[in-house]
């Protein structure tokens, strides 16, 4: 009983509970704001926001979990969102193994940059499955919508992102 | 700390070999990834329904602010379009209505026979990289994967996914989308002339009445040199002497086999939202001619094609010509507007080779 309480009370089912909020406002708020004909990719920016804060290891392992979740709403196959996302979420946290204590403003580059990659491994990992097709031109706009996007949403990410994935102590 | 580093290496490998497997078990329709799928859509439809309700306000301000201007041209031009059409659907719809009575008294099939479910698009793709809607219809409505989708216009795409109470529908423009289609060419441009030997040749002659099923057997087109000669079966033309001035002549106009539209099938593939749908396969025979711009493209149907025959789907905007015998690409304008799409009827049309025995 005392584990399961554990685990319930763990940053982890916060994390799941919080993502199923934001994949919510992704298919619903940010399906419906398109600037310029782009979807702006807020679980994305979860998962970059994640890697540049906790770094590699709960960066990937966040897209992982995100990806997974996303996939199950989305009608291509199940695991591409996860090991596309799982990528971003690792190569966000990276800036942490080259920068020990980074700034705000070279926190935000790196979540417009690494977002931007991280829209681009989604059409290569389509791609290696054979579902090719979407890496065209278009990519260039939809990758700056979406830097663009996530750096502005970035400041209140990083809130929620700190408070889902801090450990507490837990008196059980 | 070392442990728990190990812990989180051991959950990322875990976590990665299990979306390796679901992609492979996934890319094989196993109906447990269905099943999950599905499961997962129950607990996140009501998060879901209530994140739209309180976003609502946000999202009506946004379309009032960016699109208003928008809106107000869309609304002028629409009504000029109906004005423009309101004549043109009495006629059309006459003429849909005979050529169905025509298919019907034949034996071939119309569209009119198969049943169809109206939906509603109830959301749209939130990746960049999918080009599908979801419509809330669903198998509880006889709703199976492969069937087609259409809008007032004609064909929009085709459903994908089925859910309980709702559906996927992957769009003409999305890169994985493939149908076999008909081009419907117009006849070649040629200057065709009837010669008929008679003893006065300056006298202009009447329209002579040619029987079709001999003339289309003995017609002999010379497109080379752009004229046609007919030779008239039964016809005799040394004895045949024709009045000078042509009085009580009912005059029967029958169209030559070479007038009439030629069809020929190729496959329409999506290339997703920037760029338009391309046909392809299409064969460079010299019978079909030259593919021009305009021409209208439906649905081929067939036994094994997962649409009724002629449902529209576009016209071929531009020809891309290719060297050797590859036949041409064409570029289609497709006739339905899929970035506005509100009200869709899904025909629950399945080909033989997809119905279950009995």
């Amino acid at each position: 009983m005392n584990r399961f309480l554990t685990i319930m009370a763990s940053r982890w089912m916060r994390l799941v509970l919080v993502l199923l909020i934001v994949l919510s406002l992704q298919t619903t708020l940010f399906t419906e704001l398109r600037p310029f004909g782009v979807a702006a990719q807020v679980v994305l920016l979860m998962v970059v926001v994640a890697g540049s804060i906790f770094g590699v290891a709960i960066g990937a392992l966040t897209g992982l979990i995100a990806g997974l979740m996303y996939d199950l709403i989305l009608s291509t196959p199940v695991g591409l969102g996860s090991v596309a996302l799982g990528l971003a979420g690792a190569t966000a946290g990276l800036l942490i193994y080259f920068f020990n204590e980074p700034t705000w403003w070279m926190r935000s580059i790196a979540i417009a940059v690494v977002s931007s990659l991280g829209e681009i491994y989604y059409p290569l990992v389509q791609a290696t499955v054979g579902l090719d097709g979407w890496l065209q031109l278009r990519l260039v706009k939809v990758v700056l919508v979406v830097a663009v996007c996530n750096l502005l949403l970035s400041p209140l990410a990083i809130v929620v992102c700190r408070w889902t994935l801090s450990e507490r102590k837990t008196t059980l | 700390m070392v442990a728990a580093q190990s812990t989180r290496r051991r959950a990322i490998i875990l976590l990665v070999l299990t979306a390796i497997i679901l992609i492979t078990l996934d890319l094989q329709n196993s109906s447990a990834i269905s099943g999950l799928r599905s499961i997962f859509g129950t607990v996140f439809r009501p998060i879901e329904g209530t994140t739209r309700v309180v976003t609502r306000p946000v999202s009506n301000a946004w379309h009032g602010i960016f699109d208003y201007n928008n809106v107000l041209d869309e609304n002028d031009r629409l009504r000029e379009q109906v004005a423009q059409q309101e004549g043109a659907t009495i006629a059309a719809a006459a003429s849909v209505r005979l050529a169905q009575e025509l298919l019907a008294l034949n034996g071939l099939p119309t569209l009119a026979g198969i049943n169809a479910v109206s939906a509603q698009v109830i959301g749209n793709s939130p990746t960049n990289f999918s080009q599908t809607v979801e419509i809330n219809q669903g198998s509880e409505s006889g709703i199976r994967v492969g069937m087609p989708v259409l809008n007032a216009a004609g064909l929009i795409g085709k459903i994908t996914k089925v859910f309980t109470d709702r559906s996927i529908v992957m769009l003409i423009t999305d890169p994985d989308f493939a149908l076999s289609i008909k081009v419907v060419n117009a006849p070649r441009a040629t200057t065709t002339t009837t010669t008929i030997a008679r003893s006065n040749a300056a006298v202009p002659s009447p329209v002579v009445p040619v029987d079709p099923g001999s003339s289309s057997d003995s017609a002999v087109d010379t497109t080379t040199t752009t004229t046609t000669t007919t030779t008239i079966a039964g016809f005799t033309p040394t004895v045949t002497t024709l009045p000078a001035v042509p009085s009580g002549v009912s005059s029967i106009t029958v169209p030559l086999v070479s007038e009439l539209a030629v069809r020929e099938t190729g496959v329409i593939e999506g290339r997703g939202p920037s760029r338009q749908p391309i046909v392809r396969f299409v064969d460079n025979s010299l019978r079909f001619g030259d593919i021009q711009v305009g021409v209208p493209i439906v649905t081929a149907g067939g036994s094994q094609s997962l649409s009724p025959p002629d449902i529209m789907v576009g016209k071929v905007a531009r020809v891309v010509e290719r060297l050797g015998s590859a036949g041409p690409i064409l570029e289609i304008e497709l006739v339905a507007d899929l970035s506005n799409l509100s009200f869709l009827r899904v025909l629950l049309y399945q080909p033989i080779t997809e119905k279950p025995a009995p």
